[in-house]
């Protein structure tokens, strides 16, 4: 993907590539070496599309996190090919992990932002992985994007003078601030109430669609399920994939 | 590069409280390590000032004399040879010893150093001594130095209000006419300044012919090297030439072998650099903790190990500048108090500011080295 579709701020269409987003294949994950070793993910085949918008579930404990890490490079393969927009993370190196986080947005079930950066800050930070963006622009999405998840008037603020849902709503600016190729939403919904839940994760939907970006999103929350475009189900580290 | 630094800098200041007890333990290594140098360095200046007043172009001094604080004689006939030599302007002899000064209002007697050096044209940097040469030619008078300790008596008022004072010295009735800065050390606690003639009548005892400084002045123009050959053959084993720097370098030396102030403030300036360097890894170290879940999560959405440790690193390198400041300040202050305690003056000086800014550096980079190892292991995994 270029550079000029990531620069432009007008809504694109998502664009259906043939290549997927995420792709794996026999994907088995496990923790600890010899006699402490726990396999936690078992042959896992599925993939995301461009556009996209997937929720995890099952249990806790069935390795939706653990899946979750690996796409985004923060954890190292174990067996298998998993194929995170066209890298080959089972063969990456350290560099190539690092450089396959800054396409991905975050999105943590605590908000996790810089207690120490205001809102604005917090968005900002994304773009110093961003360079080659300048400096006006920097200031001028951030303002944007903010805006857009409700908190013009919050803009200076510190996370610890916000809400539950303002932080949250502050960790999705940051994550979709720089239009990364893809979205890993860690149980977004886990730390707020049910109404507050639902804004954010429709927020979530919205950016989503409008910049095309497909979605992987860990959940336990039903009340969020209907805006997913596909439900992949875990259990005991083996998929058992639910179509809507 | 600003960027990083303005991260640091925010987290670093998040916590204003933190900010002042982190930079407050700089502070504490920054002005140990500038008190303990500069009293070191103080010590040993004051202890070489009367070497470095010297003007003559070329001294002699007895072969035995290892301080010119405690010299050996000999004979000023040796001087007196040469004289002669074409390239040499004039020779002056200067005697000094130690003499028991009584403090005329307790009518107690303390040792005190005493120079017998011509006033007309003295071959030492005594400020303002020629100017009374008049009335130092005249028997039993003689001056004091006006940074003399307190325990030789009010001298100063006392000469500011009545222009003379009248004291014994080596019980002998003595005429104090004025003062002049000159400055003591740990070698001496007083200096008193007068005429070779004077000297002589406070020590009768002691022989006119063996002198215990001799000040050589050449012409102008003339090989300071090459007269050195010639005349050194002249003096034979009996006394030694040398020059003015040549004996500033071996006062400077005798006073680090002999006293142990080289060692004592030595070490002092190094037990700081390494209580800085505790409390500064200390601090990073807990600061790093507490933010290793963000630490974690920046490197989660792709920051590189090197933008999050040259956070750290940044981080040291303010502590040392907010750390230095006022510990630079306030060792300029001490150094006040110490003079004033100490009756030795204390200065800072460039080359001392600018190494102590350096060590300050360098302890907090090398706290920042240990701290960020946590940095480095951090696991990105672990913020899910």
């Amino acid at each position: 993907m270029s550079s000029d579709l990531r620069a432009s701020t007008a809504a694109t269409t998502p664009s259906r590539d043939p290549v997927p987003v995420i792709e794996a294949h026999d994907l088995c994950f496990a923790f600890g070496l010899g006699e402490l070793r726990r396999q936690v993910l078992f042959d896992l085949n599925f993939e995301v599309k461009s556009g996209e918008i997937v929720l995890l579930t099952g249990p806790s404990g069935s390795g939706k996190t653990t899946l979750l890490t690996l796409i985004g490079g923060l954890r190292r393969v174990t067996e298998g090919e998993l194929t995170v927009l066209g890298r080959p993370l089972h063969q990456a190196t350290t560099a190539d992990l690092t450089a396959n986080r800054r396409d991905i947005g975050f999105i943590f079930q605590q908000h996790n932002l810089l207690e120490f950066l205001s809102a604005r800050q917090n968005v900002e930070l994304m773009f110093q992985l961003h360079p080659e963006v300048a400096p006006e622009t920097v200031r001028q999405k951030a303002v944007e994007i903010l805006t857009l998840v409700g908190l013009a008037e919050r803009l200076d603020y510190h996370p610890s003078r916000l809400s539950g849902g303002q932080r949250q709503r502050v960790a999705i600016a940051r994550a979709l601030v720089t239009q990364p190729r893809l979205v890993l939403a860690d149980e977004p919904t886990a730390a707020l109430d049910s109404a507050t839940g639902r804004d954010v994760v429709e927020l979530l939907q919205y950016l989503a669609r409008t910049n095309g970006c497909p979605i992987l999103m860990v959940t336990h929350d039903n009340r969020v399920l209907d805006i997913a475009d596909r439900i992949l189900n875990i259990e005991d580290g083996r998929l058992r994939t639910v179509d809507k | 590069m600003w960027d990083t630094f303005l991260i640091a800098w925010r987290q670093l200041s998040y916590q204003r409280m933190k900010l002042v007890v982190a930079c407050a333990g700089v502070v504490v290594a920054v002005m140990l390590m500038l008190v303990q140098l500069g009293i070191r360095e103080g010590a040993l200046e004051n202890s070489i000032a009367i070497a470095a007043k010297v003007q003559a172009d070329l001294v002699v001094i007895s072969p035995r004399t290892k301080t010119i604080f405690q010299s050996t004689q000999f004979p000023r006939r040796l001087l007196m040879r040469l004289a002669g030599h074409p390239a040499v302007d004039y020779v002056q002899e200067m005697y000094m010893s130690q003499a028991r000064w009584r403090n005329p209002w307790e009518f107690r007697e303390h040792p005190i150093a005493v120079f017998g050096v011509d006033p007309r044209s003295p071959l030492i940097d005594f400020p303002g001594y020629s100017r009374m040469a008049s009335e130092l030619l005249l028997p039993d008078r003689l001056i004091f130095d006006r940074n003399n300790r307190v325990t030789y008596g009010p001298v100063r008022e006392h000469l500011a209000a009545e222009g003379y004072l009248e004291t014994e010295i080596n019980h002998r009735r003595v005429r104090v006419i004025g003062s002049i800065p000159v400055g003591i050390s740990i070698v001496s606690d007083g200096n008193l300044f007068l005429a070779p003639a004077n000297f002589l009548r406070l020590f009768p005892q002691r022989n006119p012919g063996a002198i215990d400084l001799g000040l050589i002045r050449l012409k102008p123009g003339a090989d300071r090297e090459a007269v050195v050959q010639d005349l050194r053959p002249l003096l034979g084993a009996e006394a030694r030439l040398m020059t003015r720097e040549e004996l500033v370098d071996s006062e400077s030396r005798f006073v680090r072998e002999s006293a142990p102030i080289d060692f004592i403030f030595g070490m002092g300036a190094v037990v700081g650099f390494f209580i800085g360097f505790v409390v500064v890894y200390q601090i990073l170290y807990t600061e790093v903790t507490n933010h290793l879940p963000q630490f974690a999560t920046m490197k989660a959405m792709g920051f590189s190990d090197r933008t999050l440790l040259s956070i750290v690193y940044y981080q040291g390198l303010l502590l040392s500048v907010l750390g230095y400041i006022p510990g630079f300040f306030l060792a300029l202050w001490l150094y006040t108090v110490a003079t004033r305690a100490i009756q030795m003056p204390f200065s800072m000086t460039w080359n001392r500011g600018i190494s102590v800014f350096l060590l300050t550096v360098v302890m907090c980079l090398l706290s920042a080295t240990i701290a960020l190892q946590k940095v480095r292991r951090v696991d990105p995994a672990d913020v899910f």
